[in-house]
């Protein structure tokens, strides 16, 4: 009998402390939902007033930011909070992360359970699903308006939907090309002359195709990234741009037209030759490249960042240019930045976002993140004689194709469509396809996709 | 008469107490599978006939019935189809090769071998590592360029294979992701099964040699079927695991290249995560779980019929 009372016992102390765990998760998000500390702003958000504003009450606002937690960034990003509580002491800046790859459905399911982030720190890429769950807000809503005003035009534009913006870039690169002058040298090209079209650079591509490394490896001529990723995609939407191609009209319908078949063509042509190392992610692009096996790729102007850690002396033989013309294109690229996203969680929060947002801004701050951190250009007009960029031997031979930048349409699945892309270039490489066939096939999959 | 009548009514008596003592015990475990496990399934069911995305969640407003739509876009687009014959085709790959290397890794070290303790406890490594870094070890050796999988077919080709890239040919990536699989999964299959020929009954294989049986009439005759309770968990915990497997084709290939790794894992993964479209995610899946049921009710058909014979 004892022992039955025991089991008994123990059995409901077990189904007791189970639901004790799950209650305290609900509990725990029901008092985080409480908003924690009551927060009090003496002016109205929105405008100059916000940043002005004086924060009179403690507040907490929760800032969503996967790089935290990535090395070579995360001393960054916890200096500058730091410093930003030394200014602010009334605002206490509380961090939510997660990997790059679950960021977004960690904020997502921190809203399902009534948790909303008030700062989130990802790609511009984001912005459609954040804004069809309804939690990104317009930046007019909260930023100061000097911030916003002093976004280049057309970078603001890159970051809306239906004219409306939903994200400042912190900082911003198209997909520009990198390539290795000492490569250019060993083929007896000129390193200060790369190619600024298609078919330039198919002509110079036997001369790269022709030489090994000292461990007698093949050097790839041109890098473009096919392997199934959503960047992998959004590089190919930008090689579309290149030809003058669409891949989504202004409603968000897909438009498929010459430029887009000629650029198809064209990763057909690159790998026939076997001149593009095949289905491969930026990772392995940048690998490459640092190795001296790959003489021209296309990438975020960040991605220097891989390439140093692998070769620091890439210094000496990288150098940058714009994206190539193909077709009737005239060499447009997609945007690619890293982007502050906002939520509207009510007055005291938005005040203390947007000083926030202002101080990560600041010419001070970005300077430093050029300087430390990642090559990128500024998205502040304000800021367009910026010493670091101006200096930067990296940077520089691809400065103008910033102004040389087409809208994405933002659409919810665009990662989806991004992958599908992605699919289509493998089947017009790895698989053989015809183009006519692959583009059929990538037709359907996507009609599918943005039904 | 009345002892024997009152005797009777005690044990009914013991039997109610002990019933309901029993039904108490078995409560939480019953709570717990239809709180975490019945009400889920259900859930994502009825979700599957619903449009039923991220703002959803977030706003707290039910999904809207949309006439089939979710699963009429599948079965449309061409990828569902695709998705079950990859699924299908690794499980059963998957699935078979382990068995018959863990059935031969096995016999080898309930041999008496020396070292198969030793070996036994070694061999437990890549069990041990997670899937996902498992995958990662996996394309570093299967890497184009300078991967350990390409030197060695350069070299035992002599040279005349320099460009061999596993998991970039369509015909070849499935492959690529099923020996990392094989190479994770074998070890627990090969210890289930020495665990079950550690039990088969000397005196019986004594008495078949004594009878003139060989080696192979032994192990068909008297191994197999002694250790067939063994045999069915360990093959069907291997089905279910390959037929769940994400990890692997998420972090080697994506579902690429051109499809050819896009599973049933993975195409849900997409549609309920990369198109944030939880609705059809929820219709993969459904198909998914059903697909399942139906393969697990088959083999366990075929291997009732085995346990009759």
């Amino acid at each position: 009998m004892k022992k039955r009372v025991l089991a008994l016992t123990m059995a409901l102390t077990m189904a007791f402390l189970t639901a004790c765990s799950g209650g305290g998760g609900q509990s725990g998000t029901a008092a985080d939902t409480g908003g924690g500390e009551s927060g009090g702003a003496s002016a109205e958000t929105g405008g100059n007033s916000a940043v002005d504003a004086e924060i009179t009450e403690p507040v907490t606002i929760k800032f969503a930011n996967y790089a935290v937690l990535e090395a070579g960034y995360d001393v960054y990003w916890n200096g500058l909070l730091e410093k930003f509580h030394e200014e602010n002491p009334n605002i206490t800046v509380e961090l939510v992360t997660a990997p790059y790859g679950e960021i977004v459905n960690t904020i997502i399911n921190m809203a399902g359970g009534g948790d909303k982030v008030d700062v989130i720190f990802g790609e511009n890429d984001w912005i459609p699903t954040l804004v069809d769950a309804g939690l990104a807000a317009p930046v007019e809503n909260v930023l100061s308006q000097e911030l916003v005003a002093d976004i280049y035009p057309n970078i603001l534009e890159a970051c809306s939907m239906d004219g409306v913006a939903y994200g400042v870039p912190m900082y911003i690169s198209p997909f520009l090309m990198y390539y290795n002058k000492d490569l250019f040298e060993q083929a007896g090209l000129d390193p200060n002359s790369p190619p600024t079209t298609y078919d330039e650079m198919l002509e110079i591509a036997p001369k790269l195709a022709a030489l090994t490394t000292e461990d007698g490896n093949q050097v790839y001529p041109f890098g473009l990234t096919t392997a199934s990723v959503a960047v992998s995609g959004a590089c190919l939407t930008s090689s579309v741009y290149n030809f003058g191609g669409t891949v989504l009209d202004e409603e968000g319908n897909l438009a498929i037209d010459q430029g887009f078949r000629d650029a198809v063509e064209m990763w057909k042509t690159l790998d026939d030759n076997g001149y593009n190392p095949q289905n491969s992610k930026l990772k392995d692009l940048r690998n490459l490249f640092a190795l001296g096996q790959l003489a021209m790729y296309y990438d975020q102007s960040w991605g220097y960042n891989g390439i140093s850690s692998i070769n620091p002396d890439a210094e000496s033989f990288i150098a940058s240019a714009a994206p190539l013309k193909g077709g009737d294109g005239t060499g447009e690229s997609v945007l690619q930045a890293g982007t502050l996203m906002v939520v509207d969680n009510g007055d005291a929060q938005k005040a203390a976002v947007a000083k926030l947002v202002d101080f990560i801004m600041s010419e001070e701050m970005l300077t430093e993140y050029f300087e430390t951190v990642s090559p990128a250009y500024p998205a502040r007009q304000s800021m367009a004689d910026l010493e670091v960029i101006a200096d930067s031997p990296i940077l520089a031979g691809a400065a103008d194709s910033v102004s040389n930048l087409k809208t994405v349409t933002f659409v919810p699945a665009l990662s989806d469509l991004n992958l599908e892309l992605c699919t289509l270039a493998q089947a017009v490489t790895v698989s053989g396809t015809d183009v006519d066939t692959a583009i059929a096939d990538f037709e359907t999959a996507a009609r599918g996709i943005l039904e | 008469m009345e002892k024997k009548g009152f005797m009777k009514i005690q044990m009914t008596a013991r039997q109610r107490n002990d019933r309901i003592f029993a039904g108490a015990l078995l409560l939480p475990s019953v709570l717990i599978t239809v709180v975490f496990i019945l009400i889920p399934v259900v859930d994502s069911v009825v979700k599957s006939f619903l449009d039923y995305e991220v703002r959803n969640i977030i706003s707290g407003t039910p999904g809207e019935w949309n006439n089939f739509d979710n699963y009429i876009r599948l079965f449309r687009n061409g990828r569902l189809g695709m998705s079950i014959v990859n699924t299908l085709a690794f499980v059963v790959g998957v699935v078979v090769v382990q068995f018959l290397l863990g059935m031969a890794l096995a016999l080898i070290l309930n041999s008496n071998i020396k070292f198969a303790r030793f070996v036994r406890s070694i061999m437990m490594a890549p069990w041990v590592v997670p899937t996902i870094i498992s995958g990662l070890i996996w394309m570093w050796l299967y890497q184009p360029q300078y991967g350990l999988l390409k030197y060695l077919i350069q070299i035992f080709t002599g040279g005349s294979v320099t460009d061999f890239a596993i998991l970039n040919n369509p015909q070849t990536a499935m492959l690529g992701i099923a020996i990392a699989a094989l190479w994770k999964q074998i070890p627990l299959t090969t210890l289930l099964l020495v665990s079950g020929l550690t039990n088969v009954s000397e005196d019986l294989l004594e008495a078949a040699t004594i009878d003139g049986a060989g080696s192979v009439r032994k192990f068909f005759s008297i191994t197999i079927p002694s250790i067939m309770s063994v045999i069915k968990i360990t093959v069907s915990m291997s089905i279910i695991e390959n037929f769940k497997q994400f990890p692997l084709f998420w972090t080697m290939t994506g579902g690429g290249p051109d499809n050819s790794t896009t599973t049933l894992a993975i195409l849900s993964y997409r549609e309920a995560f990369v198109s944030n479209n939880f609705g059809s995610g929820a219709a993969v899946t459904t198909i998914w779980m059903l697909l399942m049921i139906v393969v697990i009710f088959v083999y366990n058909r075929i291997f009732r019929n085995v346990d009759m014979n």
